[in-house]
């Protein structure tokens, strides 16, 4: 079974709600390989170790193939309500009501992969403090500067076991 | 005599962000309600001075879930912008990647937000009343719904080489040919996928039949309806004329999409940043209108691929011909949509020009400078209509689209549905729900394309007489 697969989601044509496009970015130049090509999600290209991907949003098509990694990572922006800058946090299964059609939370995410392929994978959400949400692919600065601890703390993250998450 | 308000803020499970407020007098009874649309997305000024062409890449982005129907309207724009028709071939591919689109949206719509009010009921507790409900009750039928939503975006993935934001029509046709083992793995599925969307229908139908007084007189009121038609009267979703009709069915004219502004205008409220577009002719607000899949299926004759038509006609029966008023049965028009999407995928994978080669036109050097593109998405009617310099730089660009023409319908079975079931006295979470379902039967697309953690969407407020916040449901 893979260990881990690392989704970034976000809206990159929308500042630093696409955040997690440059950290996945990062993150796969720090583990010696090539950035996300132009168009791709890294869906296609899965089997390295650790996978990471880059989505729009979580979308209930990724389930089947998330159900089949030990541990999931999920990456995204978040506003200004939530007082951390960097939040990192185990994901527990969890149904929240959807406000969207399609948005789907990442407990939500977990809870109806569980539910419609039989196991869901340990969850570890690292989301970033987001400040522009304007129309351009520019991350704001201070967004810009939490990119690389947020790297960093999900290296650390790849480093321990499944069983490790903090 | 003073008035007491519930706001409901967000609608749940509908795209973007929006506030029902409803305000209610002394006695506890609605006064009125209100559907404010409070996101101002300023596209279409951004596009200015732009390169035309850019627009089928750049009016994607509105949506990060159904982009493709800005894609193929802003194409469609181009075309007439750069003076170049599409050969047919590449009609057809962008018609087979729409119905892609229809496929997956009017799926997952059905399955993840009307779903769980009807098997569940209006009063049944939230958290269960969901899709997450819809899973742990019939988790066979989830799949269902989740392959018919990895089968459509399969579709427009296969043609445009990305689910999200593809890079496929341009200024006189598409980028490239279907590849014969596309084609094939498309149509390998197609038989699986439509025995699925027959299993929705019969839930829709099952729920309508057991509850049609309800669905008769559920958010139900008379309007004028808009939709495409082809040359015989019949649907069609990419290519057409707009058919207007009264709430008696009656004709109100039907016109080329380049026409479109000597037929539609839009009015302007101070409480929403969404316009109301009207049926110029009749003046507002007498020729507001419905649009989306109750809208088509009442303006249409007919429908071109057979069990969709055998539905069509049992839709049609439900008032005698005349149109369709209850809002509840835009998830059973939506239904047999989704039917007609994939046999139409049928159709098109059996035409023998889908393969060719002649995909693209070409133009004259120089733009004509303006262009009307109209498609219909899966929620409506959706209008691009934009003009360029002697360089092809955009100087006015306007966009009016499936969710603004549906927006005096959403605030009206708002408020009609407040009016019905709402008692400020004793107010019950069933309730402020009846009036978010109202909403979500034209499956609003306000802007989905920031979805931060900790970003709601929409809000349902209960305001009272003095303007005190009585109740709030923010999920």
């Amino acid at each position: 079974m893979p260990e881990t697969l690392i989704i970034g989601y976000g809206n990159p044509d929308r500042a630093d709600d696409g955040v997690a496009y440059h950290v996945v970015n990062r993150l796969r130049r720090a583990l010696g390989r090539d950035t996300l090509p132009p168009g791709e999600t890294g869906l296609e290209a899965l089997g390295c170790e650790p996978d990471s991907v880059f989505l729009q949003q979580l979308v209930p098509e990724l389930m089947e193939t998330a159900a089949a990694y030990r541990r999931l990572v999920f990456v995204d922006a978040h506003v200004e309500g939530i007082a951390d800058e960097l939040v990192f946090q185990p994901v527990d299964e969890e149904f929240v009501l959807s406000p969207f059609t399609h948005h789907l939370t990442p407990g939500a995410f977990l809870a109806l992969t569980g539910a419609l392929y039989g196991r869901a994978p340990a969850g570890f959400l690292v989301s970033i403090r987001g400040q522009d949400f304007d129309f351009h692919r520019e991350l704001s600065a201070g967004t810009r500067a939490l990119v690389e601890p947020a790297v960093q703390r999900i290296l650390g993250v790849l480093g321990s076991g499944v069983e490790q998450n903090p | 005599m003073s008035v007491r308000k519930i706001t409901i803020e967000p609608v749940t499970r509908i795209e973007g962000h929006a506030r029902v407020t409803i305000h209610l007098n002394e006695d506890g009874k609605v006064k009125e309600t209100f559907f404010h649309v409070d996101e101002f997305r300023g596209l279409e000024k951004f596009s200015e001075g732009r390169p035309y062409f850019e627009m089928p890449q750049i009016t994607q982005r509105i949506c990060g879930i159904c982009p493709v129907s800005h894609h193929l309207a802003a194409a469609k724009t181009c075309d007439a912008v750069a003076g170049a028709e599409p050969p047919r071939p590449a009609k057809l591919l962008r018609e087979l990647m729409h119905m892609g689109q229809f496929v997956q949206s009017h799926g997952m719509h059905f399955f993840h937000l009307a779903a769980p009010d009807l098997v569940f009921g209006f009063d049944a507790d939230p958290a269960t009343r969901n899709v997450f409900g819809i899973v742990k009750a019939n988790p066979e039928l989830a799949l269902k719904a989740v392959n018919l939503r990895r089968y459509g975006q399969q579709v427009i993935e296969r043609l445009g080489a990305k689910r999200v934001h593809p890079y496929f029509a341009v200024a006189g046709g598409v980028c490239a040919p279907l590849k014969p083992a596309d084609r094939d793995a498309i149509a390998a599925e197609l038989e699986t996928m439509v025995g699925y969307a027959k299993v929705a229908v019969g839930i829709g139908k099952d729920w309508l039949g057991s509850n049609r007084e309800l669905a008769d007189s559920f958010a139900a009121f008379p309007t004028n309806y808009m939709g495409m038609v082809d040359s015989e009267g019949g649907l069609a979703l990419y290519d057409g004329e707009i058919r207007m009709r009264d709430s008696e069915g009656k004709s109100l004219g039907q016109f080329r999409p380049a026409d479109y502004l000597e037929y539609v205008a839009e009015h302007v409220e101070s409480w929403s940043f969404l316009k109301f577009p009207y049926y110029r002719k009749l003046g507002w607000p007498r020729g507001v209108y419905r649009v989306g899949p109750l809208g088509r299926l009442n303006v249409a004759d007919k429908i071109g691929t057979p069990m969709a038509d055998a539905e069509f006609k049992l839709f049609k029966k439900l008032r005698g011909g005349k149109p369709v008023e209850g809002s509840l049965y835009y998830h059973y028009a939506r239904l047999i949509e989704l039917v007609y999407a994939l046999e139409r995928i049928g159709q098109l994978l059996e035409d023998p020009d889908i393969l060719s080669n002649d995909v693209r036109a070409y133009g004259p050097a120089k733009p004509v400078g303006h262009g009307v593109g109209i498609v219909e998405a899966p929620r409506g009617t959706l209008f691009h209509d934009y003009d360029t310099d002697a360089n092809g730089l955009l100087t006015r660009v306007n966009l009016i689209v499936a969710t603004g023409n549906n927006n005096w319908a959403m605030h009206t079975s708002a408020g009609s549905v407040a009016a019905a079931f709402v008692d400020g006295n004793k107010l019950t979470e069933g309730m402020l729900n009846r009036v978010e379902a109202a909403i979500r039967c034209y499956d609003p697309c306000l802007s989905c394309s920031t979805h931060a953690i900790g970003k709601m969407p929409l809000e349902v407020t209960l305001l009272g007489p003095d303007g005190t916040v009585l109740d709030r449901i923010s999920r």
